[in-house]
């Protein structure tokens, strides 16, 4: 029997320096080149990289993982105390738990399963994907898809100006007809300006105390610049005022605020202080229909979208084992395959040569409509003979049984995985993807459709 | 038999209300937000059937009790949800609603109607239609503006006060919320005008008198006053907090003064006698 199986090597943020990381990290045309390699050394019959900034790792399905370190090894001479190396199921759970943004630095994000879906792209483009990664990528994204769909892993906001962009959503609801206020020009202030003006407020007015800097400012944000002295009127105008200037003591005072909101007629305004030391007098925040908040308040989002994320993990990784299961249960009915197939291929060659022979003898006797009974016919004891013996096999190797497929190649003569039935296992790896797909439109949920045969 | 129609109706309220909260619950299943709709839809048709074969069992007495009363502001609730949510989609305003029409429901199950004779014939006034149906719908909207605002006052809370709980993220921008106040106070506050306009002609008919001092017309009228400002502080630019918290107060008004004024007998010629008492005190 075949001793092929699923390996995986790599390093990732978790075990691995980014000094390390940059060096095996590949993309590209060396990415392409490295996969051929890989695919060409000894006993690797297919194999992907996943290559981002966060992680390397090499899978091949091959007899060992020496190939993959070696790629490694042979690029960075230290990287072997960073490696960590999985074979079968669980190199299988480690790429479900990859894609599905488990084992990410920032749970959740979303940014690795289309990582993954490339690297998977790419070993099929050099044909270093063959049936059984094609498969094996398909539940990856599957088993991801459902993580996305069935818990709350990736909701929530993890950067400072996606929070900005949900506070503002939560008071105004949109900003048509509303005026976004940019005073000073600190990075992150320039970025939520931009994310803001996504919820389609009318003006950007940007303001900074050096003129020179303001007007570059209001170009990047397609804004328009005020000068500084104007800020009491700004404040007026402006329904989000974003501040980060690189004062050390407060731009907006409570007294400023106080006046802006008599002057405003108490129509609500929010205040984004993105600046260290505060630009903000947190006594603003006090007043009515003022809603002020600072990078402490933001990164209090951002930590507790990171807490309720670690929650939903622990339903993610429940489906990512019941995947991992299935997946490994297909696998163990497909080995029974190879026999199955030999078996049937030998009695359809037995069948053909009987029903030649029969025919050579009294096929003129026959016409066309006769000869062809003759022919169905043997077919049809074929697969009747047959039918009781494919099943029991299916079954048996389902629950884990070898033995049966080794017994039934032992009795008939046959070699248990002499001819690769490579066509066959895609073909059927297609047809489950399909119910699946089918199962899914109609709204049920399929923790495999493979197990249910 | 209109009280077992009644009963059908509230289980689908239950249902209603179940669907509802199951979706303030877990936002992503938007299919729960469906049925709720739907079970509302279902329990507000069911409550016409129970309100008509009703009327034609006591010729509309029935809504001189508070029981019947409640039943009418309900069916009207439910309505105007029904078509708020048609223009605005709000289903986590339905999980704010149904409990409440399924709390306000429960008692209405039980016993028959405080005056099952029929009304008598002379009363049977379309003013008094009137008043009785805009009086209903009027309630039924402040009765909308009072979830509403309440919504906004937990919203506030969460948003100015940073804390980003289970609610921030489920409830509607406080910008709408403010909006959708003001335009039910408002609709509520024409609405009630008639009823009372209304009432006055049905007054000046049977009693002779369109002004009484009965407590029933004084409660209405300090009401009316109070929601006519409202509406009034609305155009000189009050809103937000302030505006919900006298949204929440006119609410309590209306339904403190409806609980108390029928619960007391005869205090009010309002609560199902027609009017053949005299008033308890006052001018007559």
């Amino acid at each position: 029997m075949s001793a092929r199986d699923l390996f995986l090597v790599g390093l990732s943020h978790k075990s691995a320096p980014i000094e390390v990381r940059e060096r095996v990290a590949l993309s590209g045309e060396a990415l392409k080149s490295a996969l051929l390699e890989l695919r060409q050394s000894d006993g690797v019959e297919e194999a992907f990289i996943v290559s981002t900034c966060n992680r390397v790792e090499v899978y091949v399905r091959a007899e060992g993982d020496a190939p993959a370190r070696r790629f490694f090894t042979s690029r960075a001479a230290n990287a072997g105390d960073h490696l960590y190396a999985k074979g079968g199921v669980e190199a299988v759970r480690h790429l479900f738990r990859v894609s599905a943004s488990v084992d990410s630095m920032i749970l959740g994000e979303q940014q690795i399963l289309g990582q993954v879906k490339e690297a998977y792209g790419l070993a099929s483009a050099v044909q270093a994907a063959g049936a059984y990664v094609s498969r094996l990528c398909n539940r990856a994204f599957a088993t991801a898809k459902r993580v996305r769909t069935e818990t709350e892993i990736g909701r929530g906001t993890i950067s400072m100006s996606q929070v900005a962009v949900e506070l503002v959503e939560k008071i105004f609801g949109d900003l048509k007809g509303r005026a976004i206020l940019l005073a000073g020009a600190g990075k992150m202030g320039t970025l939520s300006a931009k994310a803001l003006a996504d919820l389609g407020a009318d003006r950007i007015l940007v303001t900074n105390r050096s003129p020179e800097r303001g007007l570059a400012l209001a170009d990047q944000v397609h804004g328009t610049f005020r000068q500084w002295e104007e800020l009491p009127r700004l404040l007026v105008e402006a329904d989000v005022v974003i501040v980060s200037t690189g004062a050390p003591t407060y731009v907006l005072t409570r007294d400023a605020v106080a006046a802006a909101m008599k002057a405003r007629r108490h129509r609500s305004i929010c205040l984004i202080d993105l600046a260290v030391p505060r630009n903000v007098d947190p006594a603003a925040a006090e007043l009515g229909d003022v809603y002020a908040y600072d990078v402490d308040d933001m990164e209090k989002v951002v930590e507790s979208t990171q807490a309720a994320r670690k929650g939903e993990a622990t339903r993610a990784e429940a489906i990512i084992e019941a995947e991992v299961l299935a997946f490994a249960k297909e696998r163990e009915t497909r080995a029974a395959l190879p026999v199955l197939v030999n078996l049937r291929r030998r009695a359809e060659a037995i069948a053909r040569a009987e029903a030649e022979r029969t025919l050579s003898q009294v096929g003129a006797k026959l016409d066309d409509r006769g000869r062809r009974s003759v022919e169905a016919m043997a077919q049809a004891i074929v697969n009747k003979l047959l039918h009781g013996p494919t099943a029991r096999l299916k079954e048996a190797a389902a629950s884990g049984d070898g033995t049966l497929a080794g017994a039934a190649a032992e009795l008939f003569g046959i070699e248990g995985d002499a001819a690769k039935p490579a066509e066959l296992d895609r073909r059927e790896g297609e047809r489950r993807e399909g119910e699946r797909r089918e199962g899914e439109r109609r709204g049920t949920s399929t923790p495999s459709a493979a197990s249910n045969e | 038999m209109s009280i077992v129609i009644l009963r059908i109706a509230a289980a689908l309220y239950a249902g209603a209300a179940a669907a509802y909260i199951a979706y303030f619950a877990r936002p992503r299943h938007a299919r729960a937000a469906t049925i709720g709709f739907w079970f509302l839809a279902a329990a507000f048709g069911v409550q016409a059937v129970a309100i008509g074969v009703g009327c034609a069992e006591y010729g509309g007495a029935d809504f001189f009790g508070l029981r019947g009363g409640l039943v009418l502001v309900i069916w009207f609730a439910a309505g105007a949800y029904l078509l708020l949510q048609r223009f605005y989609h709000l289903p986590t305003l339905g999980a704010f609603i149904t409990p409440v029409v399924l709390i306000v429901l429960v008692p209405a199950l039980f016993g028959d109607p405080a005056h099952p004779e029929m009304m008598p014939e002379r009363l049977r006034y379309p003013a008094l239609t009137a008043h009785i149906l805009a009086a209903g719908l009027g309630v039924a909207l402040f009765g909308i503006a009072f979830a509403a605002a309440a919504m906004y006052l937990l919203q506030e809370r969460e948003v100015k006060g940073k804390r980003f709980g289970a609610l921030f993220g489920r409830l509607p921008s406080l910008d709408a919320l403010d909006r959708m106040v003001q335009r039910l106070v408002r609709a509520g506050f024409v609405v009630y005008t008639v009823a009372l306009v209304a009432g006055t002609i049905t007054a000046s008919a049977v009693w002779k008198s369109a002004w009484s001092w009965d407590p029933q017309q004084v409660a209405s009228l300090v009401i009316w006053i109070l929601y006519g400002g409202m509406v009034q502080l609305r155009h000189n630019g009050w809103h937000g907090r302030r505006y919900a918290l006298l949204t929440l107060v006119g609410f309590v008004l209306v339904l403190g003064s409806m609980v108390s004024l029928k619960a007391v007998p005869g205090v009010t010629r309002h609560a199902g006698d027609y009017g053949m008492r005299p008033p308890a005190g006052g001018a007559q």
